[in-house]
């Protein structure tokens, strides 16, 4: 019998509260799917509304201490626990000066409200081809810290997201942080999130640069396309016409127009025909990489 | 009096409902209580189209903390609607669904869980039918039938003709021929529909809901329930936005009361905002096809303008709808010849009825932008041509209505000065442009039912000021406005005057919130109560004063006879006196209508008394377009009205930011879309896209100051009018800045993007 698909009240679940990452770890590999580990819960709890998701236990993560770490440390980068909203990147002091993409790139998402509530992990995790802060942190190469029962692994940002709303994480699995390497000198990044409205969107699609210049030639580049393809896209091709080569107008074009073509979009009544999404990721690449470009001065 | 007599009227005072709004301690529907109160839901309808079978409904009873269930036997054979003539819609459901969504079962139970918990196992079945989701499948031979008794689903139309329009056009210069369409919106209130009901046991009903119209609530429960109005009353809470989606009683409201009824319990529904913005009131998809003549020195001779609305699964307010676009058919523009051929048909999408700015909002657009293209194509200047066709004070429009006063020239004026019309013409920047418009709008009507305004007005033995007017707050600001009025009147601070909540046993309740009614009507109404307590204590006044109650002055909270203001008395120690020397407690009360007031043949079109007065706006908007990606920035907005006297000028920039932003919403972001099912596509916040504080640009307002002889203080309607330029002001400045010939809102980067791809190659 089919039924009208309503918005309902929260299901009922048991609350966990772990004191310590392998207490979570345990708890989670002990009752398999029945437990989802709860952070920000911006799209965990609505997915509960709508019936998609029903655990049985949600396991907060927010008993445990430290998890909302945000630390850079020389010689070893930039560290962003499991529990920093998406607010506390954008405003770090750390994270505005020494990666500013991703405090540009927080400063897009959602509204100040889910900011606030939402964490940088969790929207890793979520695994949506628009999640606003993945492509920034695909193009300043970020791994995912992973914990299970048997220790601890690392693995790329651009390697844990594997289709829409799905990555390598494993049920009994916790992701306890997100580590940005250290940038070479002379670089620059850019995150362009393309909308229907200023703020509360989801993209029509965005793009990520990061590039490194020694005198003109393009030491490094990595661009990242989101909401065009069913997890973010690396534009390997685009980044391959800059990488080594003299950065001019004529170069910057050609890897626009090569991002423009590894892009894929599907036709969405909401956010615009395939073909006009592609001839917008050219425009925008073309606009990241320039103003990438501009930061290293 | 002169303006600078006034000493409350006028000025941009606070709202007098501000502190407990910000403060949290204004209460909502969602916000009442009663003890033993139940919680209701809906059972909404999976389909677009299809015939009940059954419902059986034994497990969802059986389940505990069940209370009652009800369907559409509960409300056997009744059908209602706007007027008795146009009722087609059974309070929900009865042996057929016409679009998703709609409730076709409603549960009260102890709790919210256990509700919708019950709501699993009612068992419907449906046989599916196939649904008619556009006007163009819906007029087809054979299409399947929303309502058997609607042939051709069709649900009615309107017809007129003034002057001559065959030879009209051969007297033209220029004619132009266009189809310009307007989509489906949604209404975006904050406050979900919300409703308490409760019964006593003489089978009294109260009924507290989030409604904008409480008298249209009221008669059409009395209607739907099948009981006499004395048997209901209405108590309003603050209401949290309505922008005309909250008149009618809706599913819930019916549901709310047939439940308290059947379980002698209070019982409170609310619906989510999910359901709302994808199954509830919406404003027509409108499909103008407009022949427009002139000549070439830019006086508009004709137009001929064919119209069809979709606007689903009932009529609502729909016989309005069509007459309005054709009352509107160029106003505030000239037009002497007009034809008008209007046709609104049933789909199996939810209902279309009114959105702030009727179907006012889409006519300014629509002939707007007509006369702005036909002035580009002759070369001329379209601030001109606007400004040459407008409407005068005194004349009489082709079907009957009177211009009793108008600033718009003044308007055009001010705001092409503000914007840099002609200097940011002679120096263009490319990809900018600026696009001109001018609205207007009535100053409500008469429709069915009783008409007139009313108020009470009374003094307390401690000087303070009670008002009970029969108008309803939905955050424009009524109370405050009519706090004003009467303070004026009897000379008294702003702050001595009080309101409560609206109750249709202590006020007679105004005929609804639409139209720009309230100022006027209601308006005047307080005036006449606030005069008829002022002259009662006149006369107590009078004996202590030794004066002729007459000559009396009230002023700074003082009486004193107009030749002597020396010899005042504190108005408290004249109300003292009344109450504590006299014997004689201080009553008033008023009413006003528009004298003669008609209601409109709504398919002939012809009336002369349809509305006290009209307000106008004009409207200039800079855009930028990004050529790379087809995205529109909005640069900068001036606009000025004419909205009589504003009694508080504060709240009328709030209404014309307001009508702004949402109008910016449809011209630039807003459509309601439906899959090949008639599913929602767009039905939340999430993919529905209204404006953000970010998308709207600075905005500039005017007000031109004009005494309207029937308006109270002068004033006219102001919530509405403001609505009716911006669309398509921000269209004639796409095509001013880019050269595209856009028509058909929203004008998505995309949309934007094609045609200037298209212009491309066609000059290639």
């Amino acid at each position: 019998m089919k039924k009208y698909p309503s918005v309902r009240r929260l299901p009922k679940f048991e609350y966990v509260t772990p004191k310590t990452l392998k207490e979570a770890v345990d708890f989670l590999s002990k009752h398999d799917k029945a437990a989802t580990p709860l952070a920000g819960g911006t799209d965990l709890l609505l997915n509960m509304k709508r019936r998609a998701v029903v655990p049985q236990y949600l396991v907060a993560l927010k008993s445990i201490p430290d998890l909302d770490t945000i630390a850079y440390k020389e010689g070893q980068g930039l560290r962003i626990g499991a529990l920093a909203t998406i607010h506390a990147v954008e405003t770090s002091p750390e994270v505005k000066h020494k990666y500013p993409i991703l405090s540009q790139a927080a400063s897009t998402l959602g509204s100040i409200q889910i900011r606030n509530l939402g964490t940088v992990v969790g929207n890793v995790c979520s695994a949506l081809p628009s999640a606003d802060m993945v492509p920034s942190l695909v193009a300043l190469g970020a791994q995912v810290k992973i914990i299970n029962g048997a220790g601890e692994k690392l693995v790329p940002v651009e390697d844990f997201i594997t289709n829409v709303g799905k990555t390598v994480l494993a049920a009994d699995e916790l992701v306890e942080e997100l580590q940005v390497p250290i940038l070479p000198a002379h670089g620059g990044g850019t995150y362009i999130k393309y909308a229907q409205r200023g703020a509360k969107a989801l993209g029509i699609c965005n793009v990520a640069t990061w590039i490194a210049l020694d005198k003109d030639i393009c030491t490094e580049v990595r661009i990242c396309l989101g909401a065009v393809g069913q997890t973010p896209i690396r534009a390997l091709q685009a980044e391959s016409v800059l990488k080594g080569n003299a950065f001019t107008p004529e170069t910057v074009k050609a890897a626009a127009q090569k991002a423009s073509e590894e892009a894929q979009p599907r036709s969405s009544p909401l956010r615009g025909s395939a073909a006009y999404r592609k001839t917008t990721v050219g425009a925008l690449t073309q606009r990241a990489l320039l103003s990438s470009r501009a930061q290293i001065g | 009096m002169q303006d600078n007599d006034y000493r409350v009227v006028g000025k941009p005072v606070p709202r007098i409902d501000g502190k407990v709004k910000v403060t949290g301690t204004a209460t909502f529907a969602d916000d009442l209580f009663m003890p033993r109160m139940l919680h209701g839901k809906l059972l909404r309808s999976p389909y677009a189209h299809a015939r009940i079978k059954n419902i059986d409904t034994r497990k969802a009873e059986k389940l505990p903390g069940v209370r009652a269930v009800i369907t559409g036997k509960d409300f056997p054979g009744i059908v209602v609607g706007f007027m008795k003539q146009y009722a087609d819609r059974p309070p929900i459901a009865f042996d057929k669904v016409r679009h998703y969504g709609e409730a076709v079962a409603a549960v009260a139970a102890e709790d919210e869980d256990t509700a919708e918990d019950a709501l699993d196992l009612i068992e419907v079945t449906y046989e599916e039918l196939p649904p008619v989701l556009s006007w163009e499948e819906a007029l087809k031979e054979g299409a399947p039938l929303v309502h058997e008794h609607a042939k051709n689903n069709i649900g009615t139309t309107c017809q007129f003709e003034y002057g001559n329009v065959d030879e009209a056009f051969k007297t033209c210069d220029y004619v132009l021929e266009k189809k310009l369409a307007t989509q489906r919106v949604a209404i975006g209130f904050i406050e979900p529909h919300a409703a308490l009901a409760k019964v006593d046991g003489s089978g009294r009903v109260l009924f507290q809901g989030s409604k904008q119209s409480p008298y249209i609530t009221w008669r059409h429960l009395a209607w739907g329930l099948g009981i006499p109005l004395d048997k209901i009353r209405i108590v309003n809470p603050y209401i949290g936005g309505a922008f005309s989606g909250k008149h009618e009683a809706l599913d819930l409201d019916f549901c709310a009361v047939r439940l308290a009824q059947k379980t002698k319990r209070p019982v409170k529904i609310v619906v989510n905002q999910e359901d709302i913005i994808g199954t509830y009131r919406q404003r027509h998809e409108k499909h103008v096809w407009l022949k427009a003549g002139i000549k070439k020195d830019g006086t508009l001779v004709a137009m001929d303008c064919k119209y069809i609305s979709d606007g689903g699964a009932y009529l609502s307010v729909a016989a309005l709808n069509l007459y309005l676009f054709g009352l509107f058919n160029a106003l505030p523009f000239r037009v002497p010849n007009v034809r008008y051929d209007a046709t609104r048909v049933y789909t199996n999408l939810p209902v279309c009825g009114a959105v702030r700015g009727q179907s006012q909002v889409i006519a300014g657009y629509v002939f707007n932008a007509m006369i702005d293209m036909l002035a580009k194509d002759l070369g001329l200047d379209p601030l001109e041509v606007m400004r040459k066709n407008i409407v005068k004070q005194g004349e009489t429009l082709p079907s009957g209505s009177k211009i009793s006063s108008t600033g718009l020239e003044q308007a055009i004026e001010k705001v092409a000065d503000i914007i840099g019309w002609k200097e940011k013409r002679a120096n263009r920047v490319p990809n900018r442009g600026i696009g001109f418009a001018c609205g207007a709008q009535i100053s409500g009507c008469r429709m069915g039912g009783h008409f007139a305004s009313s108020a009470i007005v009374k003094i307390g033995e401690d000087g303070t000021v009670q008002l009970i007017h029969g108008g309803t707050e939905l955050g424009q600001g009524c109370d405050t406005v009519f706090a004003q009025m009467t303070a004026e009147i009897l000379g008294v601070d702003f702050e001595d005057v009080q309101i409560e909540m609206e109750d249709s046993h202590d006020g007679i309740l105004d005929s609804g919130m639409f139209g720009d009614r309230c100022t006027t009507w209601s308006g005047n109404a307080v005036i006449a109560a606030a005069e008829d307590v002022k002259s009662k204590l006149a006369e107590v006044a009078a004996d202590m004063l030794e004066a002729k109650a007459e000559d009396l002055v009230f002023r700074d909270k003082k009486i004193f006879a107009k030749d002597t203001p020396d010899q005042a008395i504190s108005f408290l120690r004249a109300v003292r006196n009344a109450y504590y020397g006299v014997g004689k407690s201080l009553y008033g009360s008023g009413s006003w209508s528009f004298p003669g007031a008609e209601i409109a043949d709504f398919s002939q079109g012809y009336c002369e008394k349809f509305t006290p007065s009209f307000s106008f706006v004009a409207q200039a908007v800079e855009v930028e377009v990004d050529p790379e990606t087809g995205k529109v920035t909005l640069l900068n907005s001036v606009a000025a009205d004419d909205c009589g006297r504003p009694i508080n000028p504060l709240l009328v920039e709030g209404q014309m930011d307001g009508g702004s932003a949402h109008m910016i919403g449809q011209a630039l972001y807003e459509i309601s879309l439906y899959n090949k099912k008639g599913v929602p596509l767009t039905g939340s916040m999430r993919t529905y896209k209204i404006p953000t504080a970010l998308d709207v640009p600075k905005l500039t307002n005017y007000h031109v100051l004009v005494h309207d002889p029937l308006g109270p203080f002068g004033a006219k309607g102001a919530g509405e009018t403001c609505t009716t330029a911006i669309m398509a002001a921000i269209r004639n400045a796409i095509e001013d800045a880019v050269g595209v010939r856009l028509v058909e809102p929203p004008f998505t980067p995309e949309k934007v993007f094609k045609a200037l791809k298209a212009k491309k190659e066609g000059k290639k």
